[in-house]
């Protein structure tokens, strides 16, 4: 088939275009903000990220596992880290590949965003960020394909694999928001503006918790889900936050076996336990969890 | 429940400190305030007394005003606004109020090419939204290219974005001459503020009528001579479907100079008149009937 004809049949079947402006392509890294560095390193590494390199100039580690980057920010000078509430971890920023990072992060603020002053010491990468939901961070990562920013900004440490594989083949998939009440339609509005996001039918869901409002990444790599007060509870006014990680796996019963071995213990109630579809790790450090979710490959 | 709940009196039309204000209010049985940026910043222990006040008072803050002249400019002008607006939405924020009043421009720097203008307004909307506040855009009865409800609903549907919706407000409706009958046009989710003013005089053909009457001599409803279509304005309203927040936007020399009380009296007699005599509002029902009934 040509490309002519292909484009033919796009129209006559009128399928929408996906666009994707800035290029994304995936999650770079996430990074969690606590003044309980080793306490979240436990939790981590329970659910089989590795410590592998540290900030020069900053508490801050970097944890990998297979192609899933996860920094643990505890520098005391950043606000975020001193405005967490009885040393509860929180994600304080998700890191977007694009295709050109200062060109995303221009058109994000001509779109009405808030910039995130730069931080960078000598010789340190200034990544450009704007502000996400509650206190946290959106990144712009240009630099993914031809060398690592973690190259740049942090020292290896010695005697460890710097590429640990993934427990169970996990991935990241996604990210769970949880939002004010009545605000889906405006966070919709928000992502779908800012980074060509679309929305999910309410029909398609993935994983065990199928809550709220699904949004997915215009290079398809991840998802958003958005999530509101319960309304039968009373009035929940906590603030606007970045939830909790969606781990993907092909085998979710393989992975929460390996994962359970290492100590990590599963939602395990009637309505809510590990299933092939997903599974919920309890909460650790009173907010700490991550959910897991099949993905076909 | 408050019989006066559903309006509010704006910070405006009256003198005196913040808390004198709050204070007036209060007593007179409002349960919400329509702040405004000088409230704040006037303020003898800065931005953040002000807003500690404000949440003592426990009135909740009906909206923040104002936003000037946002909409329609470029290059470094364009820039400048964005940054008053940055500003504006974070003490909008502080307060907890949820709505922000941005007026139509009255800047001739300002092209009045609507989808530009909506263009503008969608960018103010995305600062906005992180910060839980939703933009009310209302047309100045002497905007330059918006000065009447009916172009600035037209500009928020171009804009398309659900936390920009539209203000109305009375004085600039009847000042402007706009026909009621273009309320049934609106979404009555899509209104994100309505102020209520009346004045003493039957026509305001200029612009520099209209700016006069505005900044000097409104009235609260019921006082003025626009009773019968101001009335009017509030049924059509309630009849599509609109169940925000009435807040009384009255610019009087007159009440600057009277005591706080007297003033907040007479916002009181002109909700009561509202809610009896125009929405007919039924009383609330006394707390052992509510007992009864489950």
């Amino acid at each position: 088939m040509t490309l002519l004809s292909t484009h033919r049949d796009l129209q006559r079947e009128s399928v929408p275009e996906m666009p994707n402006r800035l290029g994304l392509d995936g999650i770079e890294f996430i990074e969690y903000a606590t003044s309980r560095p080793q306490a979240l390193g436990q939790v981590l590494e329970n659910m089989g990220f590795r410590p592998v390199a540290r900030h020069r100039s900053r508490e801050v580690t970097l944890y990998r596992q297979g192609g899933m980057n996860l920094v643990v920010n505890a520098s005391p000078d950043d606000a975020r880290v001193s405005a967490t509430i009885d040393g509860q971890p929180v994600i304080s920023a998700v890191a977007f590949r694009v295709r050109d990072a200062l060109q995303a992060h221009t058109r994000c603020m001509e779109l009405g965003a808030w910039n995130v002053s730069s931080q960078a010491q000598a010789m340190e990468l200034h990544i450009p960020a704007i502000h996400g939901p509650g206190a946290s961070r959106f990144y712009f990562v240009d630099r993914w394909q031809e060398f690592s920013i973690y190259d740049i900004d942090f020292k290896p440490i010695p005697t460890v694999d710097p590429h640990p594989e993934a427990t169970g083949g996990m991935s990241y998939f996604g990210v769970v928001q949880y939002i004010g009440a009545g605000r889906s339609a405006d966070w919709l509005a928000y992502f779908e503006h800012m980074f060509d996001f679309s929305f999910v039918p309410d029909e398609q869901r993935f994983g065990i918790l199928p809550k709220g409002k699904l949004m997915k990444s215009p290079c398809g790599n991840f998802l958003w889900q958005l999530i509101e007060p319960d309304p039968c509870m009373d009035a929940d006014e906590s603030p606007e936050c970045l939830q909790r990680i969606g781990l993907g796996a092909v085998d979710v019963g393989a992975a929460v076996v390996a994962l359970k071995a290492r100590g990590v213990e599963f939602v395990e109630s009637t309505k809510l336990h590990p299933e092939d579809r997903g599974a919920l790790t309890l909460t650790a450090l009173g907010s700490v969890s991550f959910e897991l979710v099949h993905k076909d490959n | 429940m408050n019989l006066l709940n559903g309006f509010g009196m704006d910070t405006i039309t009256m003198a005196g400190s913040l808390e004198a204000k709050l204070s007036a209010m209060k007593d007179a049985g409002f349960s919400q305030v329509m702040l405004m940026a000088r409230d704040l910043v006037t303020h003898p222990g800065g931005v953040p007394a002000a807003v500690t006040a404000v949440k003592a008072s426990g009135l909740r803050p009906t909206g923040f005003q104002v936003l000037r002249d946002f909409e329609g400019l470029s290059g470094h002008l364009h820039g400048y606004k964005v940054d008053i607006a940055k500003s504006m939405l974070e003490m909008c924020a502080a307060t907890g109020s949820k709505v922000l009043l941005a007026c139509s421009s009255t800047s001739r720097h300002a092209t009045d090419d609507l989808d530009h203008i909506a263009r503008d307004l969608k960018k103010l909307a995305m600062m906005a939204l992180p910060l839980g506040i939703k933009v009310a855009y209302e047309g100045l009865s002497w905007g330059r290219t918006v000065n009447e409800f009916i172009t600035s609903w037209d500009v928020v549907c171009r804009a398309d974005c659900p936390n920009l919706g539209i203000g109305l407000d009375s004085f600039h409706i009847f000042a402007a001459n706009t026909p009621l009958d273009a309320i049934e046009d609106l979404d009555p989710d899509k209104i994100f503020l309505v102020q209520l003013s009346d004045f003493m005089w039957h026509e305001t053909p200029s612009f520099e009528d209209r700016m006069t009457t505005a900044r000097t001599f409104r009235v609260f409803p019921g006082e003025g001579v626009h009773s019968e279509v101001l009335a009017d304005l509030v049924l059509r309203l309630d009849r599509i479907g609109y169940r925000g927040d009435y807040s009384f936007e009255v610019f009087n020399d007159d009440y600057q100079q009277l005591p706080l009380a007297t003033v907040a009296e007479r916002a009181r007699k002109s909700a009561t008149w509202l809610h009896d005599n125009v929405l007919h509002r039924s009383a609330p029902m006394p707390a052992w009937a509510l007992t009864l009934n489950k």
